[in-house]
């Protein structure tokens, strides 16, 4: 599997994947939204054949008022490329580039009071915080976890590794 | 120019404020202004007054009224820029564009300096493509507005797409002359660099390229561009050393690029296989957690040194659980070899794990046993690997034997449907993954999955039924599915309503996806404006590239296929009647299925009637409620599209052009696909255009001059031109002669024929063609030409399901003249040879689909399905 960057070409196959795996889906135009206003944010997870099977859609948060925050829209993995670490990887990517173009000190998501499984990715793997729930944040009614990763650590570690 | 009708101050006034509503989508309120001043007996056919009511109109959903109030306020001030610009706002909201370019440029006659009218025009022109009419319009608005940022940007990207790269680097230059530098994290600046960047990239001169990027190093923030670019610069410079420099930085920086590490070994010049295996081993030793350093040299290593290291991958693999191990390496399968060491050692992992629970029986004493799952990772990996091999006997023990070990597991159920997929069989494929799907609703992939083996088995209102588990609710599923531009599903459905004879619904789902990709190009509209602000240019710049290119997706690919072989059957068999549709279904029925079916169809006709009476119901209420929340502030951008009714559809005067239009995009833009000029030649010669039937053939023999296909396309192309050269135009004869001799070498059809069968005596997906050709050309050769495809027992090495389920299709459609005798031998002598194949066993399953059900109910009904064989 390649992790990369992704690039206009790739939007669709997101949109693919994401409608494959994901019961939150978005058209075309806000896929573009986010290659066209935060092109470095979001990557991809691909096979030798060049097929999409993950991927994270991100953005900034560009509210004024708050403190630069990147936030990830989306993230899927297709379940036949499980175990294989591909989420974490791609998130790892998509906040090192947060930090580095935009000056993020947090990214920030929403998850499913019910999807255990990527509750503990966040939690465990990826030390993310539950800041807050949001009654009814889904379309079905669900409940979700606002959950927040400081980026503050990271960029320093990023910074110490470029100046090796 | 003012209007020939200028308004008194009041009025005026009046006027005015019907504009600020219209900009504040307030469009009730500027209906009650425009009244205010049409009231007046003297401004009744006020023109100006007229079109902004028609604009107002038209956001308000009401497009008739809209249309009709501007073209008679356009008629009462034709000098009026105001009249004009609405004129083309209104076109270009229903998307005439060229007609809306048209009124801008009448409105910029009369006021040629008009800001607002020069951008929308420029939008316009960067939409279509008109990029020598877009340069010109952004010149203006430079003139017009120098110190503003886009207007800069704006003229210099219209050379930059002109590829005129000597002029919008001039303009890019001047431009940041002027600017100040900005402070340290300035992303806009630092996107309009690397935008230069590209700029001079493109226009061939890497060293400036290069240097560019290092006077600019400190405000660029994009330091994986930068580095990238960097190191592919020098990389195409030849300057080795300095480009590996930086590809280790990337590497470092994102171990799970497998193109840096490509990149890399370029840098290095390292060519050898082992010398590759080597560098891959040294970063999998720097990089312990990345993979491709660990999966990379799979490739690359050949004989024991591969045994060792797939050896070591598969057990690490095994032991953890890594369900994905065989879709990561069934890369590797193109090397038979490689194939059998890998078989060679998980047969070896079974035997062992059984006894020993180790990998290997000799390391019985070594360290600790293996965990019991192992065993089971090596049966799925077994199932999958046989699978892959056509084995579908072996891959079924396997799949059962896991399945024995550990009942639960979802990937396991997953396998064994596409196990009968593969094996021909969509029936029993999509009960396991029915199966499967029970055992985690809440997970859409396997949904997603479970909902495309339905539809392999034909059975779309159990595919919608499935997929409504994740649509938003209140909508029915397709209609969602729709709406978030699902092409899978939507094509699937295609395929499904093809194979079942229902033309008109599969052509409404290949118009809904060919709509999608309408929609997207679409969308770019927004961006010509957003992007410039953004400062985003390398990436608008590759919207716009893709965009140019969209239909050449894989989606369209499959979904214009569909649509042009249900037109070119619509062509060659046009519906004749309602129930002609289902004809195809009654054909090898007997008479008391007949009725019983008859009767069926006449209480679905029924139901089918109420349900669309009450969707219909459910669409005016829709729309209703559409148009009462428009009222409020949503504008009615969108043009309302005709709705696609599938029989108009399927009943449609000219099938051929219509094929026509989805076979266009596919001779742009996937002219390396020999199906689409197979299927130009197909549509040609039915329109019988002989030239157009020669280029089909020319470019189908460039891309694959084997194809089998290709052979009864030329075989008919020579019969044709037999038969009708004699009526044709003598230039035309002379085209054709000049221009297809090299296709025949003055021999006939016969010939021909004869040649191509001998020439590929062991190919039976070849002698298909040939066989049918010999058909065709002479009608009494019958029994020889199926005596080659029926008797498929030893001669040929191609042998599959899939070939003989083609081979029986063709039998069944008459390509052999009728023949049902040779045809239920054949399907004896194939049922034998695929017992697992459902294309040979009669349709037990005519009583329609069954619905629902856990794993008894399922598994019983194929008890059912094979004790009435």
């Amino acid at each position: 599997m390649n992790i990369r960057c992704a690039k206009p070409e790739d939007l669709m196959n997101m949109q693919h994947c994401n409608l494959l795996c994901l019961p939150e889906n978005y058209q075309m135009k806000y896929y573009f939204y986010h290659g066209l206003s935060w092109p470095q944010l979001s990557y991809v997870a691909e096979d030798e054949k060049g097929k999409i099977v993950g991927y994270v859609l991100a953005k900034m948060e560009e509210d004024q008022e708050e403190l630069k925050h990147g936030h990830i829209t989306s993230l899927a993995v297709k379940r036949s490329h499980r175990r294989l670490g591909l989420a974490q990887k791609l998130m790892d990517q998509a906040s090192e580039a947060m930090v580095e173009c935009f000056d993020a000190k947090y990214v920030s998501l929403h998850v499913r009071k019910s999807n255990r499984a990527a509750l503990n990715l966040y939690k465990n793997s990826l030390k993310f915080e539950t800041v807050e729930i949001e009654p009814k944040y889904y379309a079905d009614g669900e409940d979700a976890y606002s959950m927040r990763r400081d980026l503050t650590e990271f960029a320093k570690r990023i910074k110490s590794l470029n100046e090796e | 120019m003012p209007s020939s009708n200028p308004l008194p101050p009041k009025e005026n006034a009046l006027f005015k404020r019907i504009l600020k509503c219209y900009e504040q989508k307030q469009y009730k309120n500027g209906l009650k202004f425009a009244k205010q001043i049409l009231s007046n007996p003297k401004y009744t056919e006020h023109g100006e007054t007229l079109a902004m009511k028609g604009l107002t109109l038209n956001c308000l959903g009401r497009k008739e009224e809209a249309y009709e109030h501007v073209r008679r306020g356009l008629r009462n001030d034709l000098r009026s820029h105001v009249c004009w610009h609405v004129y083309g706002l209104l076109q270009r909201s229903d998307k005439k564009y060229d007609e809306a370019i048209k009124c801008y440029r009448n409105a910029l006659k009369w006021e040629k300096d008009n800001i607002q009218i020069l951008r929308d025009l420029s939008l316009l022109q960067i939409q279509m493509r008109d990029l020598e009419g877009y340069k010109d319009t952004r010149y203006q608005l430079l003139m017009l507005r120098p110190t503003q940022r886009a207007s800069w940007i704006g003229y210099a990207m219209s050379f930059h797409l002109l590829e005129d790269y000597k002029n919008a680097l001039n303009i890019l230059e001047t431009f940041l002359d002027q600017q100040q530098k900005g402070s340290n994290f300035d992303y806009e600046h630092s996107e309009l660099l690397l935008y230069q960047n590209l700029v001079i990239q493109e226009s061939g001169d890497l060293d400036e390229a290069l240097h560019h990027l290092e006077t600019n190093q400190n405000q660029i923030v994009d330091k994986l561009t930068f580095k990238d670019n960097l190191g592919q610069l020098h990389l195409k410079l030849k300057q080795f050393d300095r480009s590996s420099k930086y590809f280790k930085e990337l590497v470092r920086r994102n171990p799970e690029n497998t193109d840096c590490y490509k990149k890399l070994i370029q840098a290095m010049q390292i060519t050898e296989p082992k010398d590759i295996v080597n560098f891959y081993l040294y970063y999998a030793k720097k990089y312990p957690r990345a993979s491709p350093p660990k999966r990379l040299p799979l490739n690359y290593a050949e004989g024991d040194q591969f045994k060792t290291l797939v050896d070591a991958y598969m057990r690490k693999a095994l032991s953890k659980g890594v369900p994905p191990l065989f879709v990561d390496l069934s890369s590797l399968y193109n090397d038979k070899s490689k194939v059998e060491i890998i078989e060679a050692l998980l047969l070896q992992y079974v035997e062992a794990l059984k006894k020993v629970g180790k990998y290997s029986e000799s390391e019985v004493n070594n360290g600790p046993k293996e965990p019991a799952s192992a065993l089971l990772w090596v049966y799925f990996y077994l199932a999958q690997h046989y699978d892959y091999l056509n084995d579908s006997n072996k891959a079924l023990n396997y799949i059962d034997d896991a399945i024995e070990h550990t009942p639960t597991l979802i990937e396991l159920f997953v396998t064994k449907g596409r196990i009968y997929k593969h094996a021909g069989d969509p029936q029993k494929a999509y009960r396991w993954l029915e199966e499967a799907q029970a055992l985690d609703t809440a997970d859409r992939y396997i949904n997603s999955k479970c909902a495309k083996y339905m539809l392999r088995a034909d059975l779309v209102k159990e595919a919608e039924e499935t997929c409504a588990k994740f649509t938003r609710e209140g909508v029915s599923a397709m209609e969602n599915l729709n709406e978030m531009q699902c092409m899978w599903f939507q094509t699937e459905c295609a395929l499904a309503f093809q194979r079942l004879g229902k033309y008109g619904e599969a052509l409404k789902k290949c118009h809904e996806v060919d709509r999608h990709f309408s929609e997207i190009i679409e969308d770019q509209f927004d961006f010509h404006t957003y992007c410039m602000r953004k400062m985003t240019l390398r990436s608008y710049v590759g919207l716009l590239r893709l965009e140019d290119v969209l239909r050449g997706h894989p989606f369209y690919f499959k979904a214009a296929r569909c649509a042009i072989e249900v037109y070119l059957h619509l062509f060659d068999e046009p519906l004749k009647d309602e129930s002609a549709e289902q004809d195809i279904l009654t054909e090898n029925l007997a008479p008391s299925e007949l009725k019983k079916l008859r009767n069926k169809q006449r209480k679905a006709k029924k139901k089918a009637e109420q349900e669309s009476a009450q969707q219909r119901e459910a669409q005016v209420k829709r729309d209703q409620h559409h148009k009462s929340r428009q009222q409020g502030d949503v504008e009615a951008d969108a043009p309302q599209l005709d709705e696609l009714i599938p029989d108009k559809l399927a009943r449609v005067e000219d099938p051929l052009e219509q094929a026509i239009k989805f076979l266009y995009p596919l001779q742009r833009l996937s002219q390396n696909s020999i199906e689409t000029h197979l299927m130009a030649f197909e549509v040609y010669y039915r329109k019988k255009k002989g030239l157009l039937m020669v280029q089909s053939l020319k470019r189908a023999l460039k891309v694959d001059s084997k194809h089998p296909k290709l052979h009864s396309c030329l075989i008919r192309f020579n019969r044709f031109v037999a038969e009708n050269k004699s009526t044709w135009d003598p230039s035309v004869q002379q085209v054709v002669a000049k221009e297809s001799q090299p296709f025949f070498n003055g021999k006939d059809a016969k010939t021909l024929n004869k040649e191509f069968l001998t020439d590929h005596a062991t190919s039976l997906r070849a002698t298909l063609e040939g066989a049918r050709m010999m058909y065709h050309l002479d009608e009494k050769c019958q029994s020889q030409a199926l005596n080659l495809v029926t008797n498929i027992d030893n001669k040929y090495q191609d042998v599959n399901n899939e070939i003989c389920t083609e081979i029986l299709r063709s039998l069944k459609r008459g390509d052999f003249g009728s023949c049902d005798g040779e045809t239920e031998e054949y399907v004896q002598r194939c049922q034998e040879r695929f017992p697992f194949s459902a294309a040979y066993r009669p349709p037990c399953a005519a009583d329609g689909p069954i619905s629902g059900g856990g794993s008894n109910h399922a598994s019983g009904n194929e008890e059912n399905c094979n004790n009435s064989n």
